[in-house]
């Protein structure tokens, strides 16, 4: 039996085995009488000092501790329900969202072998890209031995199941997808290898559970019947199950073998195609190899593929693996995301904690004459210090206990209103749990350690602690205002702003010539004949040809810096009536002549940095040999990043070769929802293979702006939890200043000083600690906010009219809260305070 | 306990525990009893105090060297006998070599110096 066993034999029979050391004194004591001494010492205290000897005495103490803070804030209901609240609101914020980035980040998909799982994407010193084009993958697949599997996944846009007037999600898999993750069927089966490998194949679709649900009412007798799919006829074979996780959180409503689209896309010859980066690689890493290991061997594969397919890889690229057994593949942009919501979290916990500390505080003086009394009677400052912290220990466990199952319900309703995977639940894992153990003892820390040095060294009545408190509050606040100003003014420039093109009136055709294998010259026709028809319809006013088309699946941009400021490129090419179509006014120059070369059209603001004061057409641009010569200047319009200042656009005029590629935009006279049912038909009368895809843009933006808009409500809501927080805090620490001072306000007053003079006297302790507290707060916020550059559409981190309005805020809560207690006390009887004084 | 103002209280306390090796080592004794023989042995020079025994033996049955029993005393009274267990031998043996080794320098520093 070793030592440590003992010593728990002996907690647990301790009061046998005292009762036993007892009896052996009382012997003792016995038999010395009888040889005529009678000096053995105090029992009880021998008894103590052999109890002491097993070293449980910290335990004795704690429980001791434990009983008695429990007592104390069973007593005071009224403090015990206000502080556990606090803290629920302050620890609950934070393990909630630490609850979304563990289900982001950290719990492994409920998938086989989900940490051996990586992401594998093309990357190098100055590109980077998702997806890569299927004979890459298909090289890498076959040549890699780090891999045990490989996946890829080909997303398309939405397809039309038979007469369906709105499109459904669809993207195409590698048939070992389902069986590598451990996927089962709902009902049916799921792909596998053997059956659905090769173009000959027979057509076969793989439904969503939700899809199954809601179009087809879950029938069970699903499995085996042929629906068509943009036209074409495919066979259900399954349903995926209720609750299947997905890679990378893709999960479209209708799943099919790569080898087929072909067959769903007609005459696409994207599979074939070396320089079209068309799919996403998953890989499983053989069982012992580390990511660094597989990378290393892409290394050396990518060279041989540059070797033997130059145009398919970029100079310099590598295959970058991350891991991808999460429900997110975590890029540094989604990091920046994570430590942006986890510094305001961590705020609001300040502010509660600074709160609570003063409420602690003004408790103490209550409780000086307890405290005096214990140290009287021999209790150590170290004891008194000790028992304190415990009671703090004790409301902190209450708290995050309130708070853990605050966020828990919260999560739980979040993720019943979004689309969020079935697998994932609300209900806290091992994780989240240590993290709130975690958070109860910050917690403590922050609020309970200032108020226990105090009391334990009898300087209750002392301000500082006070004025620290009320500054960091006040600090943490003026953060979380400032934020909250800066994120609602983003989304009201967003909301507000003219994106720059008439979006209104708007569709876009994108009819995807390229993928159903029109040649240049083909898909020159296609596009003459159906702009000619498009322009012949009444209510068309315009008609033209982009190849990036505003709020597109595509985006493409390029960071540069101008003059020392960093700007973002989003390059477009475009026919020559696009700027009449989109509406944007061409301020300058002109536009281009059909098919022009060497020349570019730019933006207002790049002009304007580029060449500040100077004619900025004629002038040269591009770093490469020939140079594109500027012939005009169009208006400002944020096609693909709406409502960013920061954003530029250069235009170039549309080649033959990029006709493939390019997407048809209409702009109607009236409602263009109108439009869609003659485009289809034009199109169907074109080629009755292409089903194009039709998008009102006025829809989209909306979509666009709502996103802006929850944002901003969201963080707002946190920044008012915060200031209400303070508020409330400083509401009572002011009351309670003035409280402990009704007496020497009362003969202030008696005596014929003025009540306004006699509350600024109180209030001045307060006056520093806000002061210290609003420049403290703005300046961090203005170092901090630069994280948030690229949430604030072009408002400046440092918008003066956002800083303003938030530190007003807080000022004027402030003042509310500390003119309310102390005006209170000017109205109270003054002859019978000093009666009872 | 008879104390007289010649006797010497035990110390330092790192001495008690190998003094009650010592004497539980030829039979188990009870508290008492065990006072009583380190008084008796030390020709009435050593006194141990009941602060410092009963502690003592506490942390010898938390270490595993002695254990207790309920046994009779002398007086006819059910009182508990404390007993050598295999550690505490061991712990004695070992204790005893210190021990020798710490005074024969000690010896040897108060000869030479």
């Amino acid at each position: 039996m070793s030592e440590f066993l003992r010593r728990i034999y002996y907690l647990l029979h301790r009061r046998r085995l005292d009762a036993e050391l007892e009896a052996d004194m009382e012997f003792h004591r016995e038999m010395a009488a009888r040889s005529g001494d009678a000096s053995f010492g105090n029992t009880l205290r021998l008894r103590e000092q052999a109890h002491e000897a097993w070293g449980w005495t910290w335990l004795e103490h704690l429980l001791q501790d434990l009983r008695f803070g429990a007592r104390l804030l069973f007593r005071s209901p009224g403090f015990t329900l206000m502080a556990v609240l606090v803290l629920a609101i302050g620890i609950g914020v934070n393990v909630s969202a630490f609850s979304f980035f563990d289900m982001v980040a950290l719990k492994p998909l409920p998938v086989s072998d989900a940490d051996r799982i990586v992401r594998l994407e093309r990357s190098s010193a100055t590109n980077h890209a998702s997806e890569m084009a299927y004979p890459s993958f298909l090289f890498y697949r076959d040549h890699a031995r780090t891999l045990s599997a490989a996946m890829a996944t080909l997303g398309v846009p939405p397809m039309q199941i038979d007469d369906d007037l709105q499109p459904t999600s669809a993207s195409f898999f590698t048939p070992n997808f389902f069986t590598e993750l451990g996927a089962h069927a709902a009902v049916g089966r799921l792909f596998s290898p053997a059956r659905d490998t090769g173009p000959a194949a027979p057509p076969s679709v793989v439904l969503s559970y939700g899809l199954w649900q809601r179009r087809f009412a879950g029938d069970p007798d699903l499995v085996g019947r042929v629906i068509h799919i943009d036209g074409k006829p495919a066979t259900v074979v399954g349903v995926t199950p209720f609750d299947f996780a997905s890679l990378g959180g893709q999960g479209p409503d209708l799943w099919m073998p790569i080898d087929q689209q072909p067959y769903f896309v007609a005459r696409s010859t994207i599979l074939q195609d070396w320089t079209t980066s068309s799919v996403r690689m998953w890989g499983k890493l053989a069982p012992g190899v580390s990511p660094a290991q597989a990378e290393q061997e892409f290394r050396a594969l990518t060279d041989t593929l540059r070797r033997q397919h130059p145009e398919a890889v970029w100079p310099g690229e590598y295959i970058q693996s991350s891991p991808g057994g999460h429900l997110q593949v975590m890029q540094p942009q989604v990091y920046r995301v994570a430590v942006m919501v986890g510094i305001l979290a961590l705020l609001i916990l300040i502010v509660a904690c600074a709160n609570l500390g003063g409420l602690m505080l003004a408790r103490a003086v209550s409780r000086q004459p307890e405290i005096t009394l214990r140290i009287a009677i021999g209790a150590g400052r170290g004891r008194i210090f000790r028992q304190l912290c415990t009671e703090s220990l004790l409301l902190a466990a209450l708290g995050a206990s309130v708070g853990l199952a605050l966020a828990c319900a919260a999560n739980r309703v979040i993720l019943a209103r979004t689309n969020a995977p079935h697998w994932l639940s609300a209900t806290p894992d091992w994780r989240i749990l240590l993290f709130a153990i975690f958070m109860t003892f910050a917690a403590t820390l922050f609020f309970g350690l200032i108020p226990a040095l105090q009391i334990a060294r009898q300087r209750q009545h002392k301000t500082v602690a006070r004025q620290i408190l009320v500054g960091a509050q006040i600090a943490a606040s003026s953060i979380l205002l400032i934020v909250a100003a800066l994120l609602l003014h983003a989304a009201l420039h967003a909301l507000y702003t003219d994106p720059g093109f008439g979006y209104q009136q708007l569709i876009s055709v994108d009819s995807r010539l390229g993928q159903h294998g029109y040649t240049a010259a083909a898909s020159r026709a296609y596009l003459d004949q159906m702009q000619a028809r498009l322009r012949a319809l009444p209510g068309v006013t315009s008609v033209s040809l982009v190849k990036l088309p505003p709020l597109g699946h595509t985006v493409s941009f390029s960071n540069v810096e101008i003059h020392g400021r960093s700007i973002t490129i989003y390059p477009n090419w475009v026919a020559s009536d696009f700027f009449l179509t989109m509406g944007i006014p061409i301020r300058l120059g002109r536009t281009f002549l059909p098919a022009e070369q060497h020349v570019v059209i730019v933006s207002e603001s790049f002009a304007r940095q580029q060449w500040p004061g100077q004619n900025p057409i004629g002038q040269l641009l591009g770093n490469g040999p020939t140079k594109d010569m500027v012939i005009g200047v169009a208006g400002d319009a944020h096609i693909n990043a709406l409502s960013n200042d920061d954003a530029i656009e250069q235009y170039w005029a549309a080649q033959p070769s990029d006709m493939p590629d390019m997407v048809v935009l209409v702009r109607a006279a009236g409602e263009p929802g109108s439009l869609a049912p003659s485009i289809k038909s034009i199109s169907q009368s074109l080629d009755a293979a292409v089903l194009p895809e039709i998008r009102q843009l006025k829809l989209l933006y909306h979509d666009n702006v709502n996103q802006v808009e929850l944002t901003a409500a969201a963080v707002s809501l946190v920044g008012l939890v915060a200031v209400s927080l303070a508020a409330i805090g400083i509401l009572g620490l002011v009351a309670f200043a003035v409280t402990q001072r009704t007496k020497e306000i009362a003969i202030r007053i008696a005596l014929g000083a003025r009540p306004l003079a006699v509350l600024s006297a109180v209030l001045r302790q307060f006056r520093w600690p806000v002061i210290f507290g609003l420049i403290a707060g703005t300046i961090l916020a203005a170092f901090g906010s630069r994280l948030l550059r690229a949430a604030l559409y072009g408002v400046d981190n440092l918008d003066p009219l956002s800083y303003a309005t938030a530190i007003a805020t807080l000022v004027v809560i402030v003042c509310v809260a500390m003119l309310i207690p102390a005006a209170r006390t000017l109205r109270l009887d003054l002859a019978r305070i000093l009666h009872y004084e | 306990m008879p104390m007289n103002d010649m006797s010497e209280s035990v110390s330092p306390a790192g001495v008690l525990p190998m003094l009650i090796l010592r004497v539980l080592h030829s039979g188990s004794l009870h508290g008492y009893a065990i006072a009583q023989r380190i008084h008796v042995l030390s020709s009435e020079v050593l006194a141990v105090e009941e602060g410092l025994l009963y502690p003592t033996l506490q942390k010898m049955l938390r270490k595993g060297w002695v254990s207790a029993e309920w046994g009779i005393s002398e007086t006819n009274r059910k009182v508990r006998f404390y007993h050598l267990t295999p550690t505490g031998r061991a712990q004695l043996a070992s204790e005893l070599s210190g021990y020798g080794r710490v005074t024969q320098a000690i010896q040897e520093i108060l000869r030479t110096a």
